[in-house]
Order: structure tokens, then C-alpha cells, then sequence
């Protein structure tokens, strides 16, 4: 059996793309000498299975995501990143919670649903990658709002407020980050990534300071606070902040990114 | 060693290895050529490294490249801060003024850079799908930059900045505005003290092309990525033939601004660029060429 070296699911000798998140089996992982690791760039119309249903991504340079729905699968996502859809696959929302607030924070305080069977394709406005990331049973992950592309219903949704007037004044991740939980049964979640994604495994009490902007998803055992450098951006600006990221666990950055004190 | 010129950055490389580790330019491929002559720069290859003092970077990534710097002790970088993507907490960080803040507060740059000093790893990446492209200077080698695509130097090249020359006016009376189609400052930067390493930040697709002595060239202002000193640029303005079936003002509702570049010397553009917008009429001008059909 082959490993996959980014989701870690076992293949059939043979296969040259994972069947559970798409990476290319048959190419080494590029790592830079600081321990980044590229998300894989899934070749163009390759093909993974999530439980019944399979995705296919197409394009390379902002790529969509063409999901064939099991009758008994569902995904959810946030409307504006639909594409298209056969006109026989019914919609739904799902309220998150939340409400004003949400609405407030700039966040959608409902997500679209669609239900099998038939097709539907996702994808949002900026070149950059797709980030497949299969949840086993029991993780946790924390994404930048507006990051997330679609996730499968086995996945539950949720979001946490950033805490302290100084995350949410000068953290540049807004007033919220979302938070994919997988209980009983293992999930798909795919994000879209601006630019380039590069992931690096914290240890743990192991420090790295992000730019904001850059950050795109976490484990939720890594503790994100923002932290102040002592430099100044502009003739009357004190302080600027990244966001200081402590492991243990996994962090995901995008290389294009608006920067979170930009005029 | 030290027997092959790299076509792209121009300085004596190592024809062993597979990317110049000067420029990081593939050395392995041929040379890709339009039939106009312009050489399309080829993108560093993924976590290719360049070397530099006793540093190096490393590109990472092809669509919005990151790169990501390993600095020895006594090595240092200065970039603006809003491209620094992650630092490791032990990098010394600190700031470096910069003279004319209230010009460059108005012409929209950056006021204060930040000096990155090593031992330490940090990483800049800019906010455009494109490619880096690095430069190597030379002692006294200058190179003139567009405003804003600067994305990081080595502690021993000069920054300057000057007024591009290259303006014109629209309205008159209060609504007179001037604008600068390919900025109001460009960047100068010179190696002095040994060599240095300039990165920049390239939107879309770089192209690059020699002028012979007196050859001239027009291309978008916008488009102008970096020249050598030694090219000059004027403004040139080109107004359509009118046909009969336009409004009276379509002769500069439809005209083209151009730069015009003169040789000799090397000239790089970008494939993104903002075309000037506006379609007033032109009340006056830096030295210009004209042409009306």
C-alpha cells in the first residue's frame, strides 16, 4: 500500500493520486529548508472519493470543485462560491446560529446545503489552490472566515468569536473564525487558498508570527493571539501586529493575501 | 565555474547547476522567444535557492511565490512591511526611515521600511498572482524600478528615488489634475560595497528585451516592470484617425498613451497592468512625441 504524505490514507499500489484527498502520489512533497510543506496542486481533473460521492477538481489556476452526490450525501457551503448545478439537485439552508452578530461580523448566518443525487461545482474569485483536508473522527479545525469552500454534512459547523479587544482590533481575522468539528464519522472539508498554501507542523510551546492576512487554517490545539512588533508602518502609526500561532499542531498559510493594515 | 553568462540576470554563473543560483533562472531550457524579440523570463523553479553573502532565499510556490529567507549573522534585507508573510520570533526586526515622508505619503509609498537582520528565517510574498524575479547587482551596477514593485534588497544596495518625468495634465482651472501614468516616483537602486540581491514582485507573465543604441519602443507606462539606467522613456501620445461616425470628442476619448523607451540597454515589462482610464482631453504635458492618423 502506498501512504498519502498529506491526508495520510493508505492506496492501492499503483495509483498515482491519493482516492481520499487527490494529492499526487508520484511526486515528493516540496519542503522548504524552514519546514513549509506545499499543499499538493492537484492535477487537473483528478478524482477522490468522499463517502459515497466522488469530487473532481478542474483548472489550475482558480479551480473548481465538481462534486457528484451520493442520493444519501449531502455538502454544505456558502452561496456565493456556486458555480453551477443540475437543475435536479435540491438547495436548503441551514441557519449557523448567531444571527445580528454574524451579520455584523460580515459573516452569513446561514449556509446553503444540497443534497444528492446529481452534480454540483464550486469555486471562488482569486487564483489559487484548493486545500483538501479529509477530518478523521475528532478533529478540529479553525479556518479564516471566507476561506471555506464546501464540506461535507458528516462535518459540523460552527464558529468561535475571537476573544480580546486587541485579537479583534489588530488581529486581522475579523470578529470570527470557523470551526469544522467531525464527531462519529469522518468528513471532507475544501478550502480555497489565495495565492500559494503552505502548511508547517507546530511543536508544542513552538512560536511562529504570521502575517495575519496570510493565515488560513489551524488545528484548534494551536493558541492564535496577536502580538505587537515594535515597529512603526506610517508617519503616526505605532505597533504594528502579527498574529503569534503556538503549537502543538498543524498551521496553514496563503501567500496572496490583503494585508490586514493596507490603506 | 564562472564560464556562462546567464541570459537573464546577466552575471558569470555555474552552468553545472540546474537553476543560476544568482537569479535562480532555469539553466537547463532554451531560451523562449517571440517573434518581436521579447524573451519571456522563465519563473524560478519551486524551492529553487539563491545565494547571496553568506544567506539564501528560497522560492516557494508558482502562482504567488514566497521568499523565504534564511539570514546568517551580520546578513540583512529591507522590504516594506506589508509583504512579510511570517518571521520566526528570534529575527531582528526593526525599522529603517525613509527621507521625503510627506512626498511618498502623497505619491501613496511606502513611508517606513523595515530592516530584517539575521541569524533568523522570515518570509515576504507579494499580493498578485505573478513571479519574483531576482536581480543580482553588481558593485556600482544601478537598475531603475517601477513604484510598488519592489519587494525586498540586500543590506549593501542603495535606495534612491526620483520623479519619473513622465506626466499630463487633464481640465483646467479647479478640476486640473495631473497624473502619472506609470507613477509619479520610480525606484533606483545601485549596489555599492560588493554584490547585492534585489527581489521584485512581477504581476502575470515577465518579459525582458535588449534595445540597441537608439532603438525605440512603445509599451503601456503601467506595464514597465524595470529598465536599465541607461534606457531613457518619454511620453508618447497617439490620437485614431476619426471616421466620420464618432462624437466630436472621440480624437482623445480614444487615443493611446504610450512610454516610449530609447536604448540602449534591458527593459523588462509585466503582462498585468492598469491602462490609464481617464478620457479628458490633455491641456499639457512632459516631453511627449505625437502622432495623429
Amino acid at each position: 500500500m502506498i501512504q498519502c504524505q498529506w491526508c495520510h490514507a493508505q492506496n492501492q499500489p499503483g495509483t498515482t493520486n491519493c482516492q481520499t484527498c487527490g494529492a499526487p502520489l508520484d511526486e515528493k512533497d516540496k519542503v522548504s529548508d524552514s519546514g513549509w510543506r506545499e499543499a499538493p496542486r492537484l492535477r487537473d481533473m483528478v478524482e477522490f472519493r468522499f463517502s459515497g460521492s466522488t469530487c473532481q477538481v478542474e483548472g489550475e489556476l482558480v479551480p473548481v470543485a465538481e462534486i457528484n452526490l451520493h442520493p444519501q450525501d449531502g455538502v454544505y457551503f456558502e452561496h456565493h462560491v456556486l458555480l453551477w448545478k443540475d437543475e435536479s439537485v435540491p438547495l436548503s439552508s441551514l441557519n449557523t446560529g448567531g444571527g445580528m452578530k454574524r451579520t455584523v461580523g460580515g459573516m452569513p448566518h446561514i449556509v446553503t446545503v444540497a443534497n444528492g443525487p446529481g452534480r454540483i461545482a464550486f469555486s471562488r474569485d482569486a487564483p489559487g489552490e484548493l486545500v483538501v483536508l479529509p477530518l478523521h473522527p475528532g478533529m478540529e479545525l479553525d479556518v479564516r472566515e471566507h476561506a471555506f469552500l464546501v464540506a461535507s454534512h458528516s462535518v459540523q459547523y460552527s464558529f468561535i468569536r475571537i476573544k480580546g479587544l486587541v485579537n479583534l482590533l489588530h488581529g486581522g481575522n475579523g470578529m470570527y473564525v470557523d470551526r469544522f468539528v467531525t464527531a462519529g464519522y469522518p468528513g471532507m472539508l475544501l478550502l480555497h487558498g489565495n495565492g500559494n498554501v503552505l502548511e508547517r507542523t507546530l511543536r508544542p510551546g513552538e512560536k511562529i508570527l504570521v502575517e495575519p492576512g496570510g493565515f488560513l487554517y489551524k488545528d484548534s490545539t494551536v493558541q492564535m493571539q496577536a502580538a505587537q512588533m515594535p515597529l512603526k508602518t506610517g508617519m503616526l502609526r505605532h505597533g504594528m501586529y502579527l498574529a503569534e500561532m503556538t503549537g502543538p499542531g498543524r498551521i496553514g498559510i496563503q501567500s496572496m493575501y490583503v494585508h490586514h493594515h493596507a490603506d | 565555474m564562472n564560464t556562462y553568462i546567464c541570459r537573464y540576470c546577466r552575471q558569470p554563473s555555474d552552468p553545472s547547476s540546474a537553476t543560476c543560483p544568482l537569479c535562480g533562472a532555469p539553466v537547463d531550457i532554451r531560451s523562449s522567444v517571440s517573434d518581436s524579440g521579447w524573451v519571456e523570463q522563465p519563473p524560478i523553479k519551486d524551492m529553487a535557492r539563491l545565494q547571496f553573502g553568506q544567506s539564501h532565499v528560497q522560492i516557494a510556490g508558482t502562482t504567488v511565490p514566497v521568499a523565504e529567507f534564511n539570514l546568517a549573522q551580520n546578513d540583512w534585507i529591507y522590504f516594506s512591511h506589508h509583504v512579510l508573510l511570517w518571521t520566526e520570533p528570534g529575527t531582528q526586526l526593526t525599522n529603517m526611515p525613509m527621507r521625503g515622508a510627506w512626498n511618498r505619503k502623497l505619491a501613496g509609498l511606502p513611508l517606513i521600511m523595515v530592516e530584517g537582520r539575521g541569524p533568523g528565517r522570515l518570509a515576504l510574498s507579494d499580493n498578485h498572482a505573478g513571479e519574483v524575479v531576482a536581480l543580482p547587482l553588481q558593485h556600482n551596477q544601478q537598475i531603475w524600478v517601477r513604484e510598488h514593485r519592489f519587494l525586498t534588497a540586500t543590506g549593501n544596495i542603495n535606495y534612491s528615488w526620483h520623479p519619473t518625468g513622465v506626466w499630463y495634465t487633464t481640465g483646467s482651472g479647479d478640476d486640473q489634475e495631473t497624473r502619472y501614468p506609470m507613477g509619479q516616483y520610480g525606484d533606483t537602486f545601485g549596489a555599492t560595497g560588493g554584490p547585492g540581491l534585489l527581489l521584485l514582485h512581477s504581476p502575470g507573465n515577465t518579459f525582458v528585451r535588449d534595445l540597441q543604441p537608439n532603438q525605440t519602443l512603445l509599451i503601456q507606462p503601467s506595464a514597465l516592470l524595470y529598465r536599465d539606467v541607461s534606457v531613457r522613456m518619454s511620453l508618447h501620445l497617439e490620437y485614431p484617425r476619426n471616421m466620420g461616425f464618432a462624437f466630436w470628442n472621440s480624437r482623445w476619448s480614444y487615443r493611446s498613451i504610450w512610454l516610449r523607451l530609447f536604448g540602449p540597454g534591458r527593459v523588462a515589462v509585466q503582462s498585468i497592468y492598469a491602462p490609464p482610464e481617464d478620457t479628458e482631453m490633455i491641456t499639457s504635458h512632459s516631453y511627449a512625441t505625437t502622432h495623429h492618423w
